[in-house]
Formats: C-alpha cells, sequence, structure tokens
C-alpha cells in the first residue's frame, strides 16, 4: 500500500511517501508563490528518491496552511490532526507536541494512540513563531542556522528584549547592537524570549510527557535548551522535525485507504 | 505670557511655541542620533525661526516617551494630558481624542473642560501603528505621504487576513504578485490598522467629537477608514503631530498662572 502526505507550510512544503507503515522516501522545500506548484515539486523531490512514479501512489492526503489547494491530494487534514499522528509515528508515548513553524505555532495534546485531545494556537502574532527568528536572523546578518549554537556560547544572563511585537523588537535590537552587546548575547536574550513565549503557551494547555518538539525551531538548540530549563521537562526532537506533519497526513491517507 | 512645549516620541521630535492664546512657531524633526541633542537642536531651531532667545521662554514643559531626557525643561507631563489639552485647545468640543503615532497608538477621553477622564494605549503591537505604515511605504516604494491620496482611489476590495505587521507584509507581497493595484493594496492596509484602531476605542467608549492626532492622522486613507468602521465624523488638526507639544505649552501656561 503506498500512501503520501503533503504538508504545504507558509514558508516551508514537505511530502512523504509511505510504503504499507514505513517511510520510504521525503522532501523538504521552500515554499513558492504557488502553492499548487510548491506541493507538486516537494511530491517530485520526494519521488526522485524512491522507483516510486506518481501514479504508483493509491491515496494523498494534504495538511498544512496551503492544504486546500493541492490539486492531487484525495482529502486534506488539519495540520493539529497531522502533527499529533506524525509525532505519534516517531516517538509513540508522546503526549504533548510543541510545534512551531514558519507562521505559527501549536501546542497538542493526544492520547496513546496519536488523537488530539486538546490544543492551543498562536497563528495571529509573529512572536514566538519561526518568522520571529528569520527577521532576526536577516536583521543580525547571520544564517538561521547559526542562531542556537551562537546564542549557547553566551553564559550568563543575557540582556532582555522587552518589546513582545517583531517589529518593535528590532528596533530594540539594533539600538543593542549600537550599545555594543555582543551578538551572542543579543541571540541569547532572543532565544530566552521565544522560549518565554512558548512556555506560556505550553503551560495554559498543560504538559504531559512526553514531550515531543516537532517544526522548525526544534532545529534551534537555544529555544529549545531554554524551553527545556524553564519548564523542567526532557524534549525529544524527531530525528527530521520538519516532516511531522507531512508524516502524519501520509498514515491519515492509510487509514482512509484501509477503511475504503 | 510665552510658553513652550516639546514632544519627544519614538521617532520625532515635536515643538511648539505659545503666546497668549496663539502658536507663533512649530517645528517637527525626525530624530537622528542622541535624544536630547536632537531636543535641543529643535528647540534651539524653533527659537531661531521665532526670532526669540530662550530667555523669553517663561516655561518649557516637556512630553513624550523621552521626556525625562530633555533636561532643560522645566517640568514635564505625560503625552495623554498633553494630547487632550492639545486638542481640547483646538476643538473645544473634543471628547475623545485617538492619538496615534509611530510606535503605538492612545485613546483618551476627556470631559467638557479638558479633564483626561480615562485612556487606554496599545504599544505592545505594531498592528495598529505608524511603523506598519512605513514599512509598507517602503516596500512598496511609495513615499508615505501619498500612501493616502492614493488609496482613495480604489476601486476592488483588497482584504488583508493577518493581524500581525510581520504576517501582513507576506499578504501584500502576495497581492502584488497577484496583480492587485497599488490603490486598492494601500486601501486594505488603511481598512487593517483602522481596524485595529477602532477596536481599541470602542474599549475606552466615544463620545463624539472625535480627535485625531498623532502622524498617522495625515494619512486621509486611514482617516476616512476609521470614521467608516466608527460610523462618526472625526476632526484632524491642521498639524496633528504638533498636538502633544501644543498641550505641553499650554500646561506650561496653565502651571505659570497657578503658581
Amino acid at each position: 500500500m503506498i500512501t503520501c502526505g503533503i504538508d504545504v507550510g507558509s514558508l516551508s512544503a514537505e511530502a512523504a511517501i509511505f510504503v504499507d507503515r514505513n517511510l520510504e522516501a521525503y522532501s523538504l522545500i521552500r515554499t513558492g508563490p504557488d502553492s499548487a506548484e510548491t506541493a507538486l515539486s516537494a511530491l517530485k523531490v520526494a519521488l526522485e528518491k524512491t522507483a516510486i512514479l506518481q501514479q504508483d501512489i493509491e491515496f494523498t492526503v494534504a495538511t498544512g496552511y496551503g492544504r486546500v489547494i493541492v490539486p492531487f491530494a484525495d482529502r486534506n487534514i488539519s495540520e493539529i490532526s497531522c502533527h499529533a499522528k506524525g509525532a505519534h509515528y516517531f516517538h509513540p508515548s508522546v503526549r504533548t507536541i510543541l510545534d512551531m513553524g514558519g507562521q505559527d505555532c501549536k501546542a497538542i495534546r493526544c492520547d496513546e494512540n496519536g488523537k488530539v485531545t486538546s490544543f492551543i494556537m498562536n497563528d495571529k502574532c509573529a512572536a514566538g513563531t519561526g518568522r520571529a527568528m528569520e527577521v532576526m536572523a536577516s536583521l543580525l546578518q547571520i544564517q538561521l542556522e547559526e542562531i542556537g549554537v551562537r546564542s549557547l556560547e553566551f553564559d550568563g544572563n543575557p540582556v532582555k528584549i522587552s518589546n513582545t511585537c517583531v517589529i518593535f523588537a528590532k528596533s530594540e535590537v539594533l539600538s543593542l547592537m549600537r550599545e555594543g552587546v555582543p551578538i551572542n548575547e543579543i541571540l541569547a536574550g532572543l532565544c530566552d524570549s521565544v522560549a518565554e513565549r512558548v512556555k506560556a503557551l505550553l503551560q495554559r494547555l498543560g504538559i504531559e510527557d512526553d514531550f515531543v518538539i516537532s517544526g522548525g525551531i526544534s532545529k534551534n538548540s537555544g529555544v529549545v535548551k531554554r524551553l527545556e530549563q524553564k519548564l523542567d521537562v526532557c524534549a525529544h526532537i524527531p530525528e527530521e522535525p520538519q516532516i511531522v506533519g507531512a508524516v502524519g497526513s501520509a498514515l491519515f491517507a492509510r487509514d482512509l485507504l484501509n477503511r475504503q | 505670557m510665552i510658553t513652550a512645549g516639546i514632544d519627544i516620541g519614538h521617532q520625532s521630535v515635536n515643538a511648539v511655541i505659545l503666546e497668549n492664546n496663539r502658536i507663533i512657531s512649530h517645528v517637527t524633526r525626525v530624530i537622528a542620533g542622541e535624544v536630547e541633542a536632537a531636543a535641543r537642536t529643535v528647540f534651539y531651531g524653533m527659537l531661531n525661526q521665532a526670532g526669540m532667545t530662550a530667555a523669553r521662554i517663561e516655561r518649557l514643559f516637556a512630553t513624550g516617551v523621552g521626556r525625562e531626557k530633555v533636561t532643560f525643561a522645566d517640568g514635564n507631563r505625560t503625552e495623554m494630558l498633553c494630547h487632550v489639552q492639545g486638542s481640547h485647545w483646538l476643538f473645544p468640543a473634543a471628547r475623545t481624542v485617538i492619538d496615534v503615532g509611530a510606535e503605538g497608538s492612545r485613546i483618551l477621553r476627556c470631559d467638557s473642560q479638558g479633564n483626561l477622564t480615562n485612556f487606554v494605549m496599545n504599544d505592545k503591537c505594531a498592528s495598529g501603528a505608524g511603523v506598519f505604515l512605513e514599512t509598507v511605504a517602503e516596500m512598496m516604494q511609495i513615499p508615505p505621504s501619498e500612501m493616502g491620496p492614493i488609496s482613495l482611489d480604489s476601486s476592488k476590495k483588497v482584504v488583508l487576513t493577518t493581524t500581525c505587521a510581520v504576517f501582513a507584509e507576506s499578504e501584500i507581497v502576495a497581492e502584488v504578485h497577484r496583480g492587485s493595484a497599488k490603490e486598492d493594496i494601500l486601501a486594505g492596509v488603511h481598512e487593517s490598522i483602522a481596524a485595529k484602531i477602532a477596536s481599541v476605542t470602542k474599549r475606552v467608549g466615544i463620545e463624539p467629537e472625535l480627535i485625531f492626532t498623532g502622524g498617522v492622522a495625515l494619512n486621509i486613507g486611514v482617516v476616512r477608514a476609521l470614521e467608516k468602521q466608527l460610523e462618526l465624523d472625526i476632526q484632524v488638526p491642521k498639524d496633528p503631530e504638533i498636538v502633544g507639544a501644543l498641550g505641553a505649552a499650554i500646561l506650561a501656561k496653565k502651571s505659570g498662572l497657578i503658581s
């Protein structure tokens, strides 16, 4: 049984191809201006890694912000459900998931089958989303990937970024740079403020072990480490944390196909 | 009696000289560099423009977020008090003042004597503030002063669905790629910022007349959108940016009369 999951997010898109219950191949690409085209290229990149052809795929489920415009999908399912299912695939004892993507942040609770029991999300404000990190990386002229590692090179209590709004925080960071605050310390302050915002979201929902972090933010060790300290928990991170939604949707495709 | 007021905002300095009951000089400048130096430059530049020496100013009051940094002022008052004073002086029927500057908005209520009775402010989120308009102006390469007039030519509605100014930037880029006309996009931006200002305004309650002050009031597109959303006429002073400084000068005068 061959199924496919496609997750079209605001900044990146992923495809996951499953043969029975095994992840056969996946892709991770940047979202282009046209969501339909983006979805198709994500699929093609994944297919290139296998001998499977597009016509071999028996069922496709789309998820993510652009899920309704994936032309070749048979169904679409909300990213909340898909993230829970995907996290459960990678880590069967998961009960709480934090997924932070490019343009939103979700805290999800699920049961022992990976079924969503409750969730809270922020998709209204860029603070505490991947976008905040992108804006700051470009302001400080460093790579997004460097933020976490460099922030951990700073020891002690970093300077506090007092503005929540990303636009106001940008001016705040500029004046800190002018005052000569080292970049690594500013990065530590930024990671701390993101962790603080995410912590508030998770506390509203309540955390039950095991705790899994998915989405782009889980690649930022500066945010992950600080969040673990603040919440006094250990976070489990899937090997490829950005494909969790796509994996969940491919598994939903399998369930739907089985039911037919 | 000659008094002066100086208003140090996030981005600009405004100053006013008041002689008896008349504004005899006023200046608006963008802050470049150190705040106190900028305040001095503006104050002495204004004196120069009025052909006066500092000694003729009986009392100078400072206001705005940077008011404490004006060490040469005789006193300072909050921007809430000053905006209400200035608005009430310009429009005696004023009861609600909407002040929107670069980094936030304040909605102020006052009584028939111009006393502040209530206020709410938003300085946490850029989506209802002037910086958002500036970002859009830069993205679309349109001078900020032309945004308002251009948007009035809009014939097709563009709706921005996101609240956050950072997310709105991506929506605007998508609209540009989709080929939407600039006047329609700008009108959508103005509707969006007006909606945020309107929601804060409704929290404090509205009583006419409504006065709109601060740099954002210079944008006719935002003024019209806000009038439509609140279903009320709005008065905009000729120089909406100097109302805080004017209020400080009035309070400097009143304080002189008491002592």
